[in-house]
């Protein structure tokens, strides 16, 4: 076997995928258990609500990806700068402190769950407020081991090379770690409130974080690909400046309907309309590479990581960009929003766009650490990406069948009352959508297991000839 | 060096320099109309309430006016209308007239001061509880249970309504804060919404920000709100 | 052929928002147009062979 040394960033890294793969498991659990209360509306009634649930749901799939990306970071840090990470003790510290808040945080909001109406409540319990209903000490916490994060990765870079790669992690995030200021607030004024929650949310996954993605997709590729760095880097701006030339006003799409002035329905609508094209960018090029090293003979130097990479081009694509603009125009998503249309966008999107090359990313982490120079897919891992990819996009459909049903019934026919809401609630159509999504996420979950298992074992389970080209290459050594 | 590009177009410079670039005017754009925008959604004050001024987010004195909301064909969307309406005869321009008043709770004299402290709290109650993790406010948080943006002014609540039939109060107000503090005695559908702890104090702070709430300007959405029997539009 | 706007305040960026091609246009032009420089600047370095 070939003598598996890692950089103390990247043992740092594979603590972190760890954790993110545990979260991920809570992310689905909880989201299987919000997808019985759709059908079941007494599961667990008044013992671990919906809001609980879904809250649960969510927030694991924010703080797993946040894991997984600054994993990566730390992974690909140290390779690409060529020095050992800078502050790297300070950064395992870091890493304790935020799964232990982690763990307070979600204990929590498991037994404590909501507070009285107080300030106290928002500094201790939760915010309220999706995706970052962590409660305000978390938020300074979380800060805190950011700005160590930011400290490492500036530090490390000042010291190695400047690569293109890091450059653009650089600028990326700082952005996202400064845009989560903006969500730290509390205001009467629910439309104010909403404005600047926005800030963070959408200038987080529909900006920095797709730069980050387009970054570590780069990265991938020259490990997995042997990937002319010339040609990732060119891609990599042309992504910084059309995502975040059309991404940043394409905040507008969210200042429709929440107290905002009306000239933010040209913005929104065309803004975002762009949002899929630097997508469209990565896709080409991801193929452009494929076809080119191909037909040099060319093998893929770690295809589990590859393939899941594929599923992020055509998951980005069709999640962010064709599900996002199905229903961005303001004369649709007035009868669109606040319906289950962001919720079927909302799954293939996170699941496209950030999932799929989280996943990719760890397998890289996988391989490193085996110290494998080549790495082939198992039957296991293949199970793996076929049940969690067509799993996601049956329950795309599925929600996006229940989200039509919903639009039409309650908003078009019935004018979005309480009463048209629950006459859509119980249509047929949509509580069909609602069983095969239930029945989507059941697939999910088995997917998750082999992906567990294929994980912890990918690297035992290679054939015979990956085992003798390394031994072959050992000697030669 | 040889083989140096000769196309722009595959230049990495080219490139960064324009991303560089793009990001910047884009973020100058959207601090430009963050500015503008934050300027029109300060909460207004009970003196605009007294000189008749419209404002996106009007005071929280509107608790002590009649809410209503409707299709205006100058703006071409549904507006929300304080204290009655007046219309341009000539634009067809729907604006409020600040003068209707209704009862909140017995009263129809909450101050300036005691209607922002009824919203505070009812704010910090909606975050405490976690609302938006089952409903949408203002058409954004989870799926699961009825939007409540115009919340106030669903026919459902209103005193031919089922729901405020079901609780036995006699005002909209005493219902919705009945409701809230035991939702699992006044079941409104399959789907019921769990008992949160709510007190007294916070039930009806909770109501006074969903009366608020339906003030707010958000652009005609919901659309059609209450098209169907016992609506808004339908009920005159 | 103007508008006169609709909303509730008129600004700056609402007399500009006249329908669902005014607005967008001129936001994305201001965003691109300075690429335009940087092209013919990249140009000339490239050909100095900078």
């Amino acid at each position: 076997m070939q003598g598996n040394r890692l950089y103390e960033g990247q043992r740092l890294a594979l603590k972190y995928f760890t954790v993110a793969v545990v979260l991920f498991g809570a992310q689905l659990l909880f989201g299987l258990i919000a997808a019985i209360q759709y059908l079941y509306p007494s599961f667990l009634y008044n013992t671990l609500d919906f809001s609980i649930a879904r809250m649960v749901h969510i927030n694991a799939l924010v703080v797993w990806l946040l894991y997984a990306m600054i994993g990566a970071v730390y992974w690909l840090l140290p390779d690409e700068a060529g020095v050992e990470v800078v502050g790297v003790k300070l950064g395992t510290i870091g890493f304790y402190i935020l799964t232990a808040a982690v763990a307070v945080v979600v204990l929590v909001y498991l037994f404590v769950q909501v507070g009285p109406g107080t300030e106290m409540t928002l500094w201790l319990i939760t915010e309220g407020r999706e995706y970052i209903e962590a409660p305000r000490w978390a938020d300074i916490g979380i800060v805190a081991v950011v700005l160590v994060f930011l400290y490492n990765v500036y530090a490390t870079v000042m010291k190695g090379n400047h690569t293109g790669i890091l450059v653009v992690l650089m600028a990326d995030l700082i952005a996202l770690a400064g845009l989560y200021l903006a969500g730290m607030f509390y205001t009467d004024n629910i439309s104010i409130d909403q404005f600047w929650w926005w800030w963070v949310v959408h200038l987080w996954v529909e900006a920095t974080w797709e730069v980050y993605v387009a970054a570590v997709g780069g990265y991938i590729l020259i490990k997995t690909l042997n990937a002319n760095r010339q040609v990732v880097e060119m891609w990599l701006w042309i992504e910084v400046a059309m995502m975040f030339g059309s991404g940043i006003l394409g905040l507008g799409h969210h200042y429709f309907w929440i107290g905002t002035p009306e000239y933010w329905w040209e913005i929104g609508a065309l803004f975002s309309a762009l949002e899929p094209v630097p997508l469209v960018g990565l896709f080409v090029h991801v193929l452009y590479d494929w076809g080119k090293e191909r037909g040099k003979g060319n093998t893929i130097k770690n295809v589990p990581a590859f393939a899941w990479l594929t599923v992020e081009t055509f998951g980005n694509f069709l999640g962010a960009g064709v599900w996002g603009f199905m229903h961005t125009l303001p004369q649709i998503n007035l009868y669109t929003h606040g319906t289950q249309w962001p919720a079927a966008h909302g799954h293939l999107a996170f699941f496209g766009a950030y999932v799929a090359i989280m996943i990719s990313a760890i397998y890289i982490g996988v391989q490193g650490k085996a110290g494998l120079k080549e790495m082939k897919m198992t039957r296991t891992g293949w199970w793996a990406i076929s049940l969690i990819t067509v799993g996601v996009l049956l329950m795309t459909v599925s929600l996006t069948l229940s989200a039509y049903t919903q639009t039409m019934v309650e908003r078009g026919m019935h004018g979005a009352t309480w009463e048209g809401y629950f006459i859509a609630q119980a249509n047929k159509w949509f509580v069909q959508g609602m069983g095969w999504r239930l029945a989507a996420g059941l697939s999910v979950i088995a997917g998750y297991a082999a992906l567990v298992y294929d994980l912890l074992t990918v690297t035992k389970k290679q054939p015979e000839e990956v085992y003798k080209a390394e031994e072959a290459a050992a000697q030669t050594a | 060096m040889e083989n140096r590009p000769t196309s722009v177009w595959t230049s990495n410079r080219f490139w960064r320099r324009s991303a560089t670039w793009v990001t910047g005017v884009a973020a100058v754009l959207l601090i430009l109309l963050t500015f503008d925008s934050m300027g029109q959604m300060q909460m207004g004050t009970a003196e605009d309430i007294q000189n008749k001024v419209t404002k996106r987010i009007p005071s929280p004195v509107v608790i002590n006016y009649k809410i209503d909301y409707v299709l205006d064909p100058y703006r071409g969307h549904e507006v929300p209308v304080i204290g009655g309406q007046e219309v341009d005869s000539a634009t067809g321009k729907v604006s409020s007239k600040f003068e209707e008043k209704e009862n909140f709770f017995g009263r129809s004299d909450w101050s300036e001061e005691e209607a922002r402290a009824l919203i505070h709290k009812g704010k910090l109650t909606i975050q405490a509880k976690n609302c938006m993790d089952c409903h949408t406010l203002l058409g954004n948080g989870a799926y699961y249970a009825p939007d409540l943006t115009k919340a106030w002014l669903d026919p459902a609540w209103s005193s031919e309504g089922p729901l405020q039939a079901m609780t036995g109060a006699s005002s909209k107000e005493e219902a919705m804060a009945i409701f809230l503090q035991n939702p699992e005695k006044y079941p409104t559908h399959e789907r019921m919404m769990p008992n949160l702890g709510i007190t007294p104090e916070e039930a009806k702070a909770v109501v006074a920000y969903l009366k608020f709430m339906s003030a707010i300007d958000t652009n005609g959405f919901p659309r059609n709100f209450g098209k169907i029997k016992g609506a808004v539009d339908a009920r005159k | 052929m103007f508008e006169p706007c609709h909303d509730v305040v008129c600004s700056f960026w609402s007399m500009l928002n006249q329908g669902p091609m005014t607005l967008t246009i001129i936001l994305h032009t201001l965003i691109v147009l300075p690429m335009v420089w940087i092209y013919f600047d990249e140009k000339k370095k490239l050909q100095q062979g900078e």
